[in-house]
């Protein structure tokens, strides 16, 4: 809550010109407000009541004059207002992009796209309460000071009847204003925890359904909605207050006025002064008034809701990012000096890498030894949720380990510093390839900035891009994601990644949507070039290709190439679906002789689309 | 859905409302008795009090009004919320239990967000509008009634206001269409953002690795100044409108004014009419509101079509059979089940023997989650029967079918409090002795326990990888096993130690029951007794491990990895 003030606070403080500019126009806008029952006054008491109706409708012209003033100050005054909020709109949304982007940077995976959608509400919401209390404050301030001024032009002793009703009715608002806040508070919290039970209800309704639970489901949901109804009862009870509140200030100064009357008109006070002052309650303070009450009872609890919300997604600077070495290592790696990129690939040296996602979940990887020459190709393999994807993180230097260290020639990956540099030494191909609204040309210079167009037609050719970029027509034309396929989108990013030509490339599954035939050509690519390569093999033949094979399972690990895998390790056989062989019954030799069938099928490949 | 269904949701859930309802109607009447009678009231004080006459009578009925007016709109406010809380909690209540009578059907159809956003927004809209029903035929009434009250008062003035009233509403046309304009610039720049937005997200892991951040969420805001262009002009259309809308009302005023301003000089109308006539011009140009109330309910009708539109589904109906003692025989007979496009499993026939285990294998798509499902009746076969132990399962009651059937899963939504409560989750409350045994077979007893809170830790507030979900999953399935205990594929994210040591479970302490195992690895399918291998939504295959392996394409099945090396081999030839 005391985040939001502040957010909102800041925003209306960084814009105190455009705030002024608001406040004075609408002061032009209380014009009619300030004048309509003074005029009215004039009109009856010197015009219709004098018989002279010309000057009756002269002075209603007037008033009619007053009223386009007004129209023209409200003009102005809403494009006050908007100068106001466009901005602050524009601050939740970067606030909530960034906050977003980080946040998931740092979980190291995409928040729910659901999310993004509520978050576009809230922002939206968010605009409009602000907007609607600006608006009613403002307006109300202006008109009541208006009125005021009006009623003690016609007779002081008006304000008497009026000032005091007014005061008793905000008065009652204010005290219940505090409470309702909470009230109100507790209703959209109860809503939330109804969506919240909700999703979890219909997210997992397999499995409550399974476990025969359905019932129990229900009751606890049912509980909540419950609670919710109470919640909004206990608000309307409060509601009603502020409804009397509202009655108090704008009927009973009518009341007294008209209490007041036979005493008024016996001390002088004319039949239009009183016509004037009926004027000013039921046409300026009335409206003005509701709009006030309204205003900030709902719009302004929502705001305070939702721009909380949305400051809770803004990165908390307290926690450590995923990403913290760029901000960390940025300082150190101006002191010690840029890491220089020799051409070649990366000697890569892992001592007793240890990792687990929380604290008290069991270690990924525990304790991992592997040394890389430069330029050597190697295949990870293992099954799912093995930890593959982790290891490549790790040697990548995004994930930092929890005990041991990864070096890349010597340096400490972790230490590798930011820019465009980082994709000099390497680069990390995650499964999902990431393709942006942009042109071809900006998606595929992504970590090689200013590529020579040589260099990127190159890239392409040699990842087997060349149809795709015809397809899409040309490097300049624009793509959208949704256009490409999940092959073409890897396509797009292998030709990206062979770019910078990093001494280390990392492919994650990167080529897992390519067929065979792509995939070999694509893996060829990097093959070639003399940087070191780390694949973690989605297909067999992927891992054929390497000089050395690494089998992960949980926290146990086997290196080596295929045949002395096959010859050592049950899992690598289980793996590549040599199933008997452990029981050293019948196919040791049947699998023996296919796995060499495969490698012959895989050179002949590779020689096939080598000449292509 | 057709509308009428709609409309009577509606209704039901405004009947809802009891007799706070029938209150909203009393106090709605009495507001707009007194609103339409106040003013006339006013004016005779007035006149009373200027001519001197009794002015006493007059002044105590329109202190009678006022007080009407003030009391009767806070309870009228209170009753409708009342009303509109009991309709939408009755509307949440209602499809809450729909959905979860539907059961997996639900998800079927709908997303799970979108029946959350039915269950949340869409119940409070429909709840709200009704009730204010009652307002949108009430809301007719002052407008109406104040332009009688003004030909009442001097028909002149009637005449000027009806003259002027085809300004108002050409100027509330142009209102919608000016913004309507503004807006689709709007939310097409505000979609572009958010799609860029989901797109850096999705490919976040590329962005973490190329440490650029801050470069996409300069991308990813970069239309941000036409966003702001496109909000400016529909603010200057706000403007334009709102500068219009202060204008219409007071001029319409002005003229009754003048109007009534040359009775007063001619004699015609007192001071009072004047007072009244101001005050009913405002009141009949508040005409233009019922639109906004039309639309309101325009709005609510779609929203209730959408409940609707959910509650239409057929539930999914149980009958009242027990099971006799039985091994767990599981028969399907001619099991045809129809997907998006196509038929997923077609004319299958298969019989599981009691307290067998059995491998379900076969490419992914194949249909080995479906027929898992339908051994224990999650999903409803299009045509055809399964049938335990001789029941058909749709014969089975409810509580009897889940006793029978347990289900483990590959990504189990772990529900309950605590990992006790997860565990626990079911028709069996196990004691804790039996709660942590089956923990410990499924491996998922180490880790719990060193949770700071052990089995009492909230399981909301614990991160847990994959496969330790899974393992939870697991004993939860254990603790609930019945004759019949499917697992689909939970051994994905396991390590090959801890599924070596789970299938030792399956076929020693749980070796009595009719096991039946989606599968993907060689090494599960081998300890099986039977293999049933699926393929293009049929049986393709049914036997001993080792008599199927002779088939490559059998062995093709087992991890992509083998897969695309037989591919190879065969393109290579």
């Amino acid at each position: 809550m005391r985040r939001s003030v502040q957010i909102l606070r800041s925003s209306l403080s960084r814009r105190r010109r455009e705030y002024r500019r608001l406040v004075a126009w609408s002061l032009v806008q209380a014009a009619p407000a300030f004048l309509s029952g003074w005029i009215v006054a004039r009109a009856v008491d010197r015009g219709f009541l004098a018989d002279r109706p010309g000057i009756g409708f002269l002075w209603l012209g007037a008033l009619a004059g007053a009223f386009l003033v007004g129209a023209w100050g409200t003009r102005h005054a809403v494009l006050g207002l908007a100068s106001l909020i466009e901005p602050f709109r524009d601050e939740l949304v970067t606030l909530v992009t960034t906050g977003t982007l980080h946040r998931s940077a740092r979980l190291g995976e995409p928040a729910d796209t659901a999310g993004v959608a509520r978050l576009t509400e809230h922002v939206e919401r968010a605009r409009d309460a602000y907007g609607a209390i600006v608006l009613f404050v403002q307006g109300f301030l202006v008109t009541a000071g208006g009125v005021l001024l009006g009623l003690a032009g016609l007779d002081p002793v008006l304000l008497a009847l009026v000032v005091p009703p007014l005061l008793i009715g905000l008065a009652l608002f204010a005290a219940a204003l505090r409470a309702m806040a909470a009230r109100q508070r507790e209703v959209i919290l109860a809503d939330e925890r109804i969506a919240e039970s909700a999703s979890a209800l219909t997210g997992g309704l397999r499995d409550v359904v399974a476990c025969g639970a359905e019932d129990r489901v229900r009751a606890e949901t049912g509980a909540q909605v419950d609670a919710a109804a109470r919640a909004t009862v206990s608000l309307a009870r409060l509601t009603a207050v502020r409804t009397a509140a509202l009655g108090i200030s704008g009927w009973v100064p009518l009341l007294l006025i008209l209490i007041a009357a036979p005493w008024l008109v016996r001390s002088g006070v004319t039949t239009g002064a009183i016509l004037g002052a009926v004027t000013y309650v039921s046409q300026g303070l009335q409206p003005a008034l509701q709009g006030f009450v309204q205003g900030l009872g709902s719009s302004g609890l929502w705001l305070l809701v939702t721009v909380g919300r949305m400051a809770e997604i803004a990165v908390d600077p307290d926690e450590p990012e995923a990403t913290a070495p760029e901000a960390a290592e940025a300082g150190t790696g101006a002191a010690t000096g840029r890491t220089p990129v020799r051409p070649g690939g990366a000697r890569v040296e892992a001592r007793g890498l240890t990792f687990g996602y929380a604290q008290s979940a069991e270690p990924v990887i525990r304790d991992l030894d592997l040394v890389l020459r430069p330029g050597e190709h190697l295949a990870v393999v293992g099954p799912s949720g093995a930890g593959k994807s982790t290891l490549a993180a790790l040697l990548a230097g995004v994930l930092e380990p929890q005990a041991g260290q990864v070096r890349l020639d010597d340096a400490p990956v972790l230490a590798l510093g930011g820019g465009d540099d980082l994709a000099r030494h390497r680069v990390l191909i995650p499964q999902e390839a990431y393709v942006f609204a942009g042109t071809l040309e900006e998606n595929l210079t992504y970590l090689a900035p200013g590529a020579a167009p040589a260099d990127v037609q190159a890239a392409v050719r040699a990842v087997g891009a060349a149809p795709l970029v015809e397809r899409l027509g040309g490097y300049d034309a624009p793509v959208d994601p949704r256009d490409l396929s999940a092959g073409e989108r890897q396509l797009v990013a292998l030709a990206r990644a062979l770019l910078p030509a990093p001494r280390l490339a990392l492919l994650d599954e990167a080529t897992c949507h390519l067929d065979p035939v792509a995939e070999a050509v694509a893996e060829e690519a990097f093959t070639r070039r003399p940087g070191t390569l780390v694949v973690v093999a989605h297909r067999i033949s992927s891992a054929l290709r390497a000089d050395r094979i690494l089998v992960i399972d949980g926290t146990r690990v086997a290196l080596g190439t295929h045949a002395e895998l096959l010859a050592g390790s049950a899992l690598y056989r289980d793996l590549v679906g040599h199933w008997g062989a452990a029981n050293a019954s019948a196919p040791t030799v049947g699998a023996m002789t296919r796995a060499g069938r495969v490698r012959d099928a895989v050179r002949v490949l590779l020689r096939l689309t080598a000449h292509r | 859905m057709s509308l009428g269904a709609a409309d009577r949701l509606l209704l039901a859930s405004a009947r809802r409302g009891g007799v706070w309802v029938g209150v909203t109607v009393v106090t709605s009447l009495l507001l707009t008795g007194a609103g339409l009678a106040l003013p006339a009231v006013m004016g005779r004080t007035l006149d009373a009090v200027l001519s001197e006459g009794d002015s006493a009578r007059w002044l105590a009925f329109t202190g009678v009004l006022i007080f009407v007016l003030v009391a009767v709109d806070a309870v009228d406010d209170l009753v409708g919320q009342i009303a509109e809380a009991r309709s939408t909690a009755w509307l949440r209540h209602t499809l809450l239990g729909h959905v979860l009578a539907l059961g997996t059907r639900a998800t079927r159809r709908f997303t799970p967000g979108d029946l959350v956003s039915r269950l949340v927004g869409n119940a409070a809209r429909t709840g709200n509008s009704a009730s204010s029903l009652v307002w949108i035929v009430m809301g007719l009434v002052p407008p109406l009634g104040a332009i009688v009250a003004l030909a009442f008062i001097d028909y002149w003035l009637c005449l000027t206001f009806l003259a002027g009233m085809p300004i108002v509403v050409l100027l509330v046309r142009a209102f919608l269409r000016d913004i309507s304009d503004a807006n689709e610039g709007y939310f097409r720049v505000q979609g572009t953002i958010a799609a860029r937005l989901v797109d850096a997200l999705g490919g976040i892991r590329t962005i973490t690795a190329a440490r650029t951040v801050d470069r996409e969420a300069h991308r990813v805001l970069a239309p941000l100044p036409e966003l702001r262009r496109h909000g400016l002009s529909a603010w200057d259309a706000i403007a334009r409108i709102s500068a219009r809308g202060e204008l219409v009302v007071p001029l319409l005023v002005v003229a009754v004014l003048a109007v009534a301003g040359l009775g007063l000089t001619q004699g015609r109308i007192t001071p009072g009419d004047v007072l009244a006539a101001s005050e009913y011009v405002v009141m009949a140009a508040g005409i233009g509101g019922v639109l906004s109330s039309l639309s309101q309910l325009a709005q609510a009708r779609t929203t209730a079509g959408r409940i609707a539109e959910v509650i239409a589904e057929p539930p999914m109906a149980y009958g009242r059979e027990r099971l006799a003692e039985g091994p767990g025989r599981l028969e399907f007979r001619h099991v045809t089940v129809q997907g998006t496009d196509g038929p997923v499993l077609q004319d299958l026939s298969l019989i599981v023997p009691g307290g067998a285990l059995v491998a379900v294998v076969g490419r992914s798509g194949a249909g080995k989650s479906l027929l898992a499902a339908l051994a224990g009746r999650l999903v409803d076969p299009d045509e055809g029967e399964v049938l335990l132990d001789g029941v058909p399962l749709r014969c089975l009651g409810r509580e009897e079918l889940r006793q029978a059937v347990a289900y483990g899963f590959e990504r189990p939504v772990l529900l309950g409090e605590t990992f006790a409560d997860a565990i626990g989750f079911g028709p069996r409350t196990p004691s804790a002795e039996v709660l942590v045994a089956q923990a410990r077979a499924a491996r998922a007893d180490a880790f719990i326990r060193h949770m700071p809170a052990g089995y009492a830790s909230r399981v909301a507030d614990t991160p847990i990888s994959g496969g330790e979900a899974q393992r939870v999953g697991l004993a939860r399935a254990f603790v609930q096993a019945g004759r019949v205990l499917v697992l689909d594929d939970v051994a994905a994210s396991l390590d090959t130690v801890t599924e070596h040591h789970i299938s030792q479970v399956l076929t020693s302490a749980l070796a009595a029951r009719t096991r039946i195992v989606v599968a993907h690895r060689a090494s599960m399918a081998a300890r099986a007794d039977i293999v049933v291998w699926l393929a293009d939504g049929a049986v393709r295959g049914r036997g001993p491990h080792r008599a199927l392996w002779a088939d490559p394409e059998y062995r093709a099945t087992f991890q992509p990895f083998s897969l695309a090396a037989a591919e190879m081999v065969g393109g290579a030839r």
